[in-house]
């Protein structure tokens, strides 16, 4: 297979989730258990014996869900709740729902009642990260977690079963950072939407499979080596809790940027920062949950989440930081004010837009984006 | 409920004089621990509250709007960063915090609202976290909790310098539950037939249990409530006149429309009898355990609960006082209360039989209110009510 053909599979896959899950479903005789988007350890999942597969951007149309959640709740959740409602998760056996926000807390629920399935569980994340209660709570929350899975499963979880799974999606990890870096340094063999189908899709598959697909991919491309880039590269550091739809990448593509870094739990949120794998498992997972990255999601109190963007964007060299907000995420939209003001003490341009799922507003969003870019038109500074 | 409201607001800018730290603190917070550490609780959701009720509330959210907050955030959160950025403190300005204290039992949008002031008035915040609980009470949940309320009182001690006192905090705590007994026993006056109190009163004389918890004012005050009740009774003065029907509401009034709201309730002789806001504050602590207790009693409240918790605890109140239908409210503001409303109308109708309908609007913003299409869902709800 050579890089196209890879990049499709990927996208076949990122386009169509349902159709690989149904699929790798008959193939593993395995369980699917789906979960929200992104902070479920999905390496508990993994060592059950089930596949982890993200509920996230489902085709569709978000009225579906109209009758059991009001229209101001997030376009995500509407998404979600929309596609159990038509039936289009039927092939699930089950959902982990992680408590980030208010709407997340309320949504077990509907669901519930709306689309039962055979395994529903929430994931009740501790909401501050410094102190250390949140740690022993934590470790208590993730071993009620694993029992259930276990209950749900007929079958314990193994310690070096979760330190195999654990190794797996470190690894994948790893590989989807170093693909990261091959689309920064060469965006023109790898665009930013690629780069983000291919985490969406690598949420909806088998590890093992995608892992193995990167590796090739990854070959393909540092074989092709950097070619150096024509044109002046406007380098981006991009913002926000999820990003969707991922045609605005094009946009940007379009208009000479290249993505440097981010901040998404569909991003570097979910890519950033690996479970150890020299401590007691849990212990580890526990680790990492309270020392990923800043999102508005949790109580920041070492790392603010202003300090660390404006660190980044001068980390990655960026032009400029663009916060794409998803309409109606209340956690996102309480940051905007400080995040904004940071920018501005550091003389980093900024600009925010409204986004949401189910489809891209034309026109005037794609006027603004270009009108942002020239805006920052000096390029890269070598 | 003015005079005590601006008595309150005194006593804050007198404890500011007084070199008394002000602490802002949630609805649902344990605030028996801040009486009990000497601090000055504040409640912004107040400000959010009595803004709202004079019908201000749109006038501070444009504050924060021009700083880009967006007019989807709750309400309350609006008004107090509006005052935050507005120069003109068009209800007066807001206590400003000496140090922030919030509970995430009731939202989210309180922590992040206090997080960010916290930034703003450059002040110490804490966070008392609280994972949400299913049907059975859980302990991890509760020591959770409890650890937190240590390090709370460690956060406490550092920040005043002082230790703290356990006995004050049992004296603080025996003065809630007294509170707490009487506030309860007002309430159940609405469940007579025909009552001399209902859910609009109750929002009227609910700020005391809501600030004042924990001191001997807060006693005083229902005391002398509940003896105005007996003598209602005694004179046969009632809530509404001619009362026909019962209802339960979900959940914070309609502040700039309580008056409409409640006389077309009243047109129809129907009282809002009973809801789950007014009787959140219900709680009963054991002074052998005054953390575990706090826990207990904070985490284990509906707010802090999963839908069919909720639903329960709903239908509970329904058959307590008797009524004869529901009225919720889809308040686009505080989407922990709103979302799920849908189903739960219609789970609670076909287990009940009773008839109930769901209106939208918001708690506090005008431009959210449609008159006409409230009226008439509530027409047709009252229609429905009638014929049953
Ligand atoms: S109204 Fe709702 S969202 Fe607003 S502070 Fe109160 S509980 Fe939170």
């Amino acid at each position: 297979m050579n890089n196209k053909e890879i990049i499709e599979i990927f996208k076949g896959a990122a386009a169509r989730p349902d159709e690989q899950a149904e699929y790798w479903k008959k193939e593993q005789e395995s369980k699917v258990i789906g979960f929200m988007l992104t902070d479920v350890p999905e390496e508990l999942i993994h060592a059950a014996g089930f596949l982890p597969y993200a509920v996230n951007a489902e085709e569709g149309r978000l009225e579906f869900a109209d009758a059991h959640l009001q229209t101001w709740a997030c376009s995500f959740t509407r998404n979600c709740l929309a596609s159990a409602v038509q039936g289009k998760l039927s092939f699930l056996d089950g959902i982990v729902i992680p408590q980030t926000c208010d709407t997340t807390r309320m949504l077990m629920g509907i669901w519930k009642h709306t689309n039962p399935l055979p395994f529903m569980e929430n994931y009740r994340l501790p909401r501050q990260v410094d102190r250390p209660s949140a740690r022993e709570y934590l470790r208590g929350e993730l071993e009620r977690l694993k029992k259930s899975l276990e209950n749900f499963g007929g079958s314990e979880i193994k310690e070096a079963e979760l330190a195999a799974s654990i190794s797996l999606y470190n690894s994948n990890r790893g590989l989807m950072r170093q693909l990261y870096a091959m689309h920064v340094e060469n965006p023109q063999l790898l665009s930013g939407k690629e780069l983000f189908l291919i985490i969406k899709a690598a949420m909806v598959m088998p590890r093992e499979k995608v892992n193995s697909l990167l590796k090739q991919l990854l070959n393909h491309l540092k074989n092709k080596g950097v070619s150096h880039v024509k044109g002046n590269k406007i380098r981006l550091l991009i913002s926000g809790t999820l990003l969707e739809p991922l045609e605005l990448l094009d946009y940007i593509a379009e208009a000479g940027g290249v993505i440097v870094g981010d901040d998404f739990k569909n991003g570097s949120r979910y890519l950033e920062c690996d479970v150890s794998e020299d401590k007691e498992p849990l212990e580890a997972l526990v680790d990492r949950q309270v020392n990923r990255i800043p999102s508005a999601l949790f109580d920041p109190k070492k790392g603010l989440r202003k300090t660390y963007l404006v660190d980044l964007a001068r980390q990655k060299r960026a032009n400029g930081v663009l916060f794409l907000h998803l309409k109606f995420c209340e956690p996102e939209n309480y940051d905007y004010y400080d995040n904004m003001q940071a920018m501005e003490k550091y003389g980093i341009p900024a600009m925010r837009i409204e986004t949401a799922y189910g489809g891209l507003p034309q026109g005037q969003l794609q006027t603004r984006i270009y009108a942002f870019m020239e805006m920052l038109g000096g390029g890269d500074a070598d | 409920m003015k005079d005590l409201m601006a008595d309150y607001y005194k006593q804050g800018a007198e404890a500011k004089e007084k070199g008394i730290p002000v602490a802002w603190v949630t609805a649902v917070f344990p605030v028996e621990i801040i009486y009990a550490a000497g601090l000055f609780p504040f409640y912004p959701e107040n400000f959010g509250a009595v803004a709202s009720a004079r019908k201000m509330a749109d006038k501070l959210s444009s504050f924060a709007e021009a700083k880009g907050y967006a007019h989807d955030l709750c309400a309350y959160a609006r008004c107090g960063l509006g005052d935050a950025h507005s120069k003109e403190h068009p209800v007066g300005e807001i206590v400003k915090p000496d140090l922030l204290l919030c509970c995430n039992t009731q939202c989210g949008s309180l922590s992040k609202w206090f997080e960010v002031a916290a930034r703003f008035y450059e002040a110490p915040y804490f966070l008392l976290d609280a994972p949400q609980i299913g049907m059975e009470a859980d302990d991890l949940c509760k020591k959770y909790y409890t650890a937190q309320l240590k390090e709370l009182i460690a956060f406490l001690e550092s920040f005043t310098g002082k230790k703290f006192d356990y006995d004050r905090l049992r004296e603080v705590m025996a003065h809630a539950n007294e509170a707490c007994r009487l506030w309860n026993a007002i309430l159940e006056t609405a469940a007579l037939k025909p009552a001399p109190f209902g859910f609009f009163d109750a929002c009227f004389h609910m700020a005391p249990i809501v600030t004042w918890r924990g001191m001997p004012q807060a006693v005083n005050y229902y005391r002398t409530l509940q003896e105005e009740l007996q003598n209602r009774i005694q004179n046969n003065v009632y809530a509404i006149k001619d009362e026909r029907y019962k209802l339960y509401f979900d959940h914070i009034p309609l502040w700039p429309k309580l008056r409409w709201f409640s006389e077309i309730c009243a047109s129809h002789h129907a009282l809002v009898a009973v809801s789950q806001y007014t009787h959140s504050w219900a709680y009963s602590f054991d002074l052998e355990h005054p953390l575990e207790s706090l826990a207990e009693n904070y985490t284990e409240e509906f707010v802090n609960r999963v839908f069919d918790y909720r639903i329960q605890r709903k239908m509970q109140l329904m058959e307590r006082y008797n009524v004869d239908g529901f009225i919720l409210f889809s308040n686009r503001s505080c989407k922990p209360n709103a979302f799920g409303l849908y189903d739960k109308k219609n789970i609670i109708s076909s287990i009940t039989g009773l008839p109930g309908v769901v209106f939208e609007a918001d708690m506090s913003d005008l431009r959210f209110f449609s008159e006409a299409q409230v009226l008439a869902r509530l027409e047709s709800f009252f229609e429905q009510l009638e014929s049953a």
